[in-house]
């Protein structure tokens, strides 16, 4: 017969329900409250926006529906939303969120906080519906903060938690949510429907500090500039994505104190106190890798992981400062940079570069929603422990699971 | 009714603004919002208009004004008003001024999409007939056998101007059947002012496509702009007329002046052959048919019940 | 166009050479800038030109905002379209100065008051530098090739008229300018994202209705004079004026000049013909 351990009771404010990511991620929008929803469909988006009309339907949430023609609309239409001074939200993935990658410069530098779930999917060509982050990686420098999340719950916490954060007057940017498709989108799992109630005494309704249309106060909102203007725009908007790691970190401690929940802010550590060498994962891998490391441990191994949370901003400090004592580090991710490995790998090693000689090892895996199994998980920090201690020299690229090419 | 005379003398598109001498797209801008006022938001996308009006950190417009992109006017101007509306707003009249590169060709699918759902907005197409803005290349408005940079002149087939007719945005407006479709002449100072009245008072998607002579692309002297809005309609060229509820009315019987007195006063058409003219003549003589049918065929819409559950 | 064509005649003369717009918001008739370098040497540095040794100023109401000898080297020269002799220039300072009167060459020759063409005559002569022949050669390749021949022919005449017109001397100097003109905030006082109220700054008003802080009455070559006898009130070039330069009076209107272009619309327009257009000729107060 087979043991099983005593279930643990986890935290739960509102209603405990078995619901997808999607559906999760729809009801952090609803309870947000935007004003203004508008949004095109895209598989695995699609839920999230349905289940907006159906709450809409039933008389439970109230916003201006907008059932735009395209990305390109969706993305603009909230952005002019934002501008007239109320709370918007979006959802996309994929081609959408390409389609949208000439609107996604606007918000930032205009202080347009927007939150956006995208569920991660693979970009064409080929054309696939499966999770990458190929994305997301590529918007990096369009202004919008990036987070990655794990599971439902987390997709919808991080909505609320997103615009606590996104409409800090000191911040005032956009922040897109990412989550893994199907992995998060469609897997159905327990999770705490924050109650309205609850959601309203975190979030206050939004107030614009600085940009808003009103003809009772008339205001430029958005402008063609000479060179004299635009340089110190791009700086100001540096400054309020730099600010923004600070805010990151002390809105998922308030939200732990009242939820019950924090998720480490911009990075997780897992078993890192006393490890050798770690690997950082992000998005949905992370789930599989604690699983890995607990193994791993247990034959011996001194292993830890961290959960990159926050791309942008990145933890460049909190990364220094829990690596400090390791022999190697291994960095996963689920997209490449054609010729120069992962994203975030690229990011980390710019990061440690001051603080470390150990190897950092790029590796690739699960592109494409190829699975990624703990056996490949495992691989990595094979890899890891292998280099570990062999100085710069040992980084590299690792293409975990490829047929015809050795890791 | 607004008329000339009784138009305020108060502007709420200003002076300073960095617009080429005699622009008819900064005229259709002024009197537009005379006649829309001090409750109203704009959106502009890029176009003359924005690189004349809205070069920070000065600004020509007295009420609010938002820019974002070239093609997102009718989205924009949309997502506004859907935010006021939630701000108890809705009284304040959101209007997009669009050229008409924004509007035919890259703005044709949120303009489209925006009209289908009937978007709240008033969308004035200011029509100068090329992409003015980036000097002077064709767009889907500009006229058959017109000079742009796009369409140089040269010995070859491809040299002889735009080898295209004008795309009919209005028709294609009038095919989503919105609340208002309209189009204006600057020469007509009480038909503009009537459509703008009437189209500031109606709500839901209303469009007004008005002529907007540009005397640097279209070649011609920059005090001939308002001669030119006039003889566009008199020749047959540029028809005045209004598409309301589903009623196709066909404003102005022009006096059919032959369209080589509006063509000469254009350095774009210099070159043209005789051929081409003939060319031009036909398609005036066919739109006029065409439109006079369209007018008879299109009776009011059908009125559908609309059951409204609570 | 007229900075290109320099360059290609430098170039065609045998140096080394090239020419740039500051790209900004370039509309007909409006201030812009553009800069032409040449040498014996290959040229590296691409940036404005921030000391220039020759200053050509195409419009002459640009001297009474803009101090043109502002970066001039030292024994550099500035080159000025008016009708004003060289020694009855007053500029910021004393400096060597080449005046024609450009704008009735180009009228004349290519029926416009576009006088660049007729500006690179004057460099040609003024300078030394380069030859006439260079200049065609500039006006040929810039002009002719993207106009016509014809249009290049015409061009090429009023340069060459401006070139025996050109006359030598030295400006006077005792003009004062204000020491800035623009407002140009620190990245901290800028207003967030350029979200801009209607603003009071030292340098005029900004942000919502501040376009009459850019007095556009500069841009005038011709200006519409009002004959208030024959005004019958009709208002149609008050409601045609797409700079807003004329106002509702009792019984005639008023025709005002620190925005008019000088369009010539309202004369257009104006049925009884009360508004004619006339020849702007610069008054100097000497300063
Ligand atoms: C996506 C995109 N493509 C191209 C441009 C460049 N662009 C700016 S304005 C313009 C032409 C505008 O033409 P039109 O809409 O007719 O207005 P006009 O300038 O003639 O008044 C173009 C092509 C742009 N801003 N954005
Ligand atoms: S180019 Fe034409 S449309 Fe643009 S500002 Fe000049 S006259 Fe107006
Ligand atoms: S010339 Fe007449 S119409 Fe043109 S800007 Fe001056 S006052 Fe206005
Ligand atoms: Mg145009």
């Amino acid at each position: 017969m087979i043991e099983m351990k005593p279930a643990v009771k986890l935290p739960t404010t509102g209603e405990r329900r078995m619901v997808t990511g999607d559906y999760a991620a729809a009801w952090g929008a609803m309870v947000s409250r935007p004003q203004v929803v508008a949004a095109y469909p895209i598989t695995p988006q699609t839920m999230i926006i349905e289940h907006l009309a159906e709450f809409l339907a039933a008389g439970k949430f109230d916003a201006e529906m907008m059932r735009v023609e395209s990305e390109h609309s969706a993305m603009s239409a909230v952005i002019a939303a934002e501008a007239t001074g109320v709370r918007a939200y979006t959802a996309t993935s994929s081609q959408g969120l390409a389609l949208m990658h000439e609107p996604l410069f606007v918000s930032p530098p205009m202080h347009l906080p927007i939150v956006m779930s995208v569920v991660n999917r693979t970009v064409a060509s080929p054309l696939g519906i499966w999770v990458e982050h190929n994305d997301t990686m590529p918007q990096r420098d369009t202004g919008w903060m990036q987070i990655y999340v794990e599971d439902g719950q987390e997709a919808l916490d991080m909505v609320l938690q997103g615009y606590k954060v996104a409409e800090q007057p000191l911040v005032e940017l956009p922040m897109m949510i990412g989550m893994d498709a199907f992995l998060v989108s469609h897997t159905i799992e327990s999770v705490d429907l924050i109650s309205q109630e609850d959601a309203d005494a975190f979030l206050p309704p939004y107030k614009p500090v600085h940009a808003y249309l009103d003809p009772q106060r008339p205001m430029v909102v958005g402008a063609a500039a000479p060179p004299e203007y635009i340089q110190e725009v791009r700086w100001e908007t540096d400054l309020r994505m730099r600010r923004a790691a600070e805010f990151l970190e002390e809105t998922d401690r308030e939200f732990g104190r009242k939820f019950g929940r924090t998720y480490g802010g911009m990075i997780e550590t897992y078993r890192l106190e006393d490890a050798d060498v770690a690997l950082m994962t992000l998005g949905t891998v992370t789930s599989t890798a604690r699983e890995v490391v607990d193994r791993l441990r247990a034959q011996g191994e001194r292993v830890g992981l961290i959960k990159l949370r926050s791309f942008r901003p990145f933890p460049a400090e909190r990364l220094q400062d829990a690596t400090a004592h390791l022999k190697a580090f291994g960095v996963y991710d689920r997209a490449v940079s054609y010729g120069v490995g992962g994203p975030s790998y690229i990011e980390a090693r710019n990061a440690l570069y001051d603080t470390t000689t150990m190897p950092i090892l790029s590796f690739l895996a699960g592109l494409g929603g190829r699975d990624v199994t703990p056996q490949d998980v495992e691989l990595m920090f094979k890899k890891t422990l292998a280099a570990a201690g062999r100085g710069r020299r040992a980084s590299g690229v690792h293409w975990i699971g490829t047929r015809g090419v050795s890791p | 009714m607004t008329t000339v005379k009784d138009l305020p003398r108060e502007d709420y598109f200003l002076s300073g603004h960095t617009a080429c001498p005699g622009c008819g797209g900064a005229m259709v801008v002024r009197e537009v919002m005379k006649v829309l006022g001090p409750n109203t938001v704009v959106y502009m996308p890029a176009s003359c208009l924005l690189i004349f009006s809205d070069m920070y950190p000065y600004n020509a417009f007295k009420v609010p004004s938002l820019q974002i992109l070239f093609e997102t006017s009718a989205i924009a101007a949309a997502g506004v008003k859907r935010a006021l509306k939630r701000l108890g707003k809705d009284d304040t009249t959101v209007v997009a001024f669009a050229g008409d590169g924004g509007t035919a060709d890259i703005g044709m699918q949120a303009l489209s999409g925006a009209a289908e759902r009937n978007e709240d907005i008033l969308y004035v197409c200011y029509d100068n007939e090329a992409y003015m803005n980036t000097g002077i290349q064709r767009s889907g408005t500009t006229p058959f056998g017109a000079w742009t940079t796009t369409t140089p002149l040269g010995s070859t087939s491809e040299g002889q101007g735009k080898n295209e007719f004008k795309k009919d945005v209005p028709r294609i407006l009038m095919a989503h059947d919105v609340p208002y479709v309209a189009t204006a002449s600057l020469g007509f100072p009480a038909d503009f002012l009537k459509k703008v009245d009437k189209a500031k008072a109606k709500k839901g998607f209303r469009y007004l496509h008005v002529l907007a002579p540009c005397p640097v692309g279209w070649r011609a002297e920059s005090d001939s702009t308002v001669d030119l809005a006039k003889l566009a309609v008199e020749t047959g060229i540029f028809t005045l007329l209004e598409y309301e509820d589903g009623v196709l009315t066909l404003n102005r019987e022009p006096r059919f002046t032959p369209v080589r007195e509006y063509l000469k006063l254009q350095g774009r058409f210099k070159h043209l052959s005789e051929g081409q003219i003939a060319s031009i003549e036909r398609w005036v003589k066919d739109k006029w048919e065409r439109d006079r049918a369209l007018a008879k065929a299109l009776g009011p819409k059908p009125k559908v019940p609309v059951a409204i559950v609570r | 166009m007229a900075a290109q064509a320099l360059a290609v005649a430098a170039s065609h003369d045998g140096y080394s050479a090239i020419a740039f717009p500051f790209f900004g918001a370039e509309r007909r008739g409006a201030p812009v800038l553009a800069f032409t370098r040449f040498g014996e040497e290959r040229l590296r540095v691409r940036t404005q030109v921030y000391e220039p040794h020759f200053v050509v100023v195409l419009d002459e109401s640009l001297v009474e905002t803009v101090d043109v000898l502002a970066g001039l080297r030292p024994g550099g020269m500035v080159i000025v379209n008016t009708t004003r002799a060289p020694d009855r220039l007053v500029l910021s300072k004393k400096a060597k100065s080449a005046t024609v009167d450009a704008t009735t060459i180009a009228l004349k020759h290519t029926k416009q008051a576009a006088v660049n063409t007729a500006m690179l005559g004057a460099f040609a002569k003024a300078t030394g530098l380069i030859t006439l022949e260079g200049v065609e050669a500039g006006i040929m390749e810039v002009f002719g090739r993207r106009l016509s021949k014809e249009i290049a022919d015409r061009n090429v005449a009023a340069a060459r008229a401006a070139y025996e017109a050109t006359r030598l001397g030295e400006g006077d100097s005792g003009r004062v300018y204000a020491k800035a003109t623009k407002w140009l905030p620190t990245a901290q006082e800028l207003p967030p994202g350029l979200a801009t109220p209607p603003m009071e700054t030292p340098f005029g008003r900004v942000g919502v209705g501040s376009s009459p802080s850019n007095l556009t009455g500069g841009w005038r070559v011709n200006k519409p004079v009002l004959d208030g006898a024959e005004c019958t009130n009709c208002l149609l070039c008050w409601f045609y004026c797409p700079d807003g330069s004329i106002t509702r009076g009792e019984k005639i209107v008023e025709i005002h000049y620190e925005y008019c272009k000088g369009c010539g619309i309202c004369a257009a327009v104006c049925a009884p013909k009360a508004i004619h257009m006339e020849r702007e000729i610069e008054e100097e107060v000497k300063a």
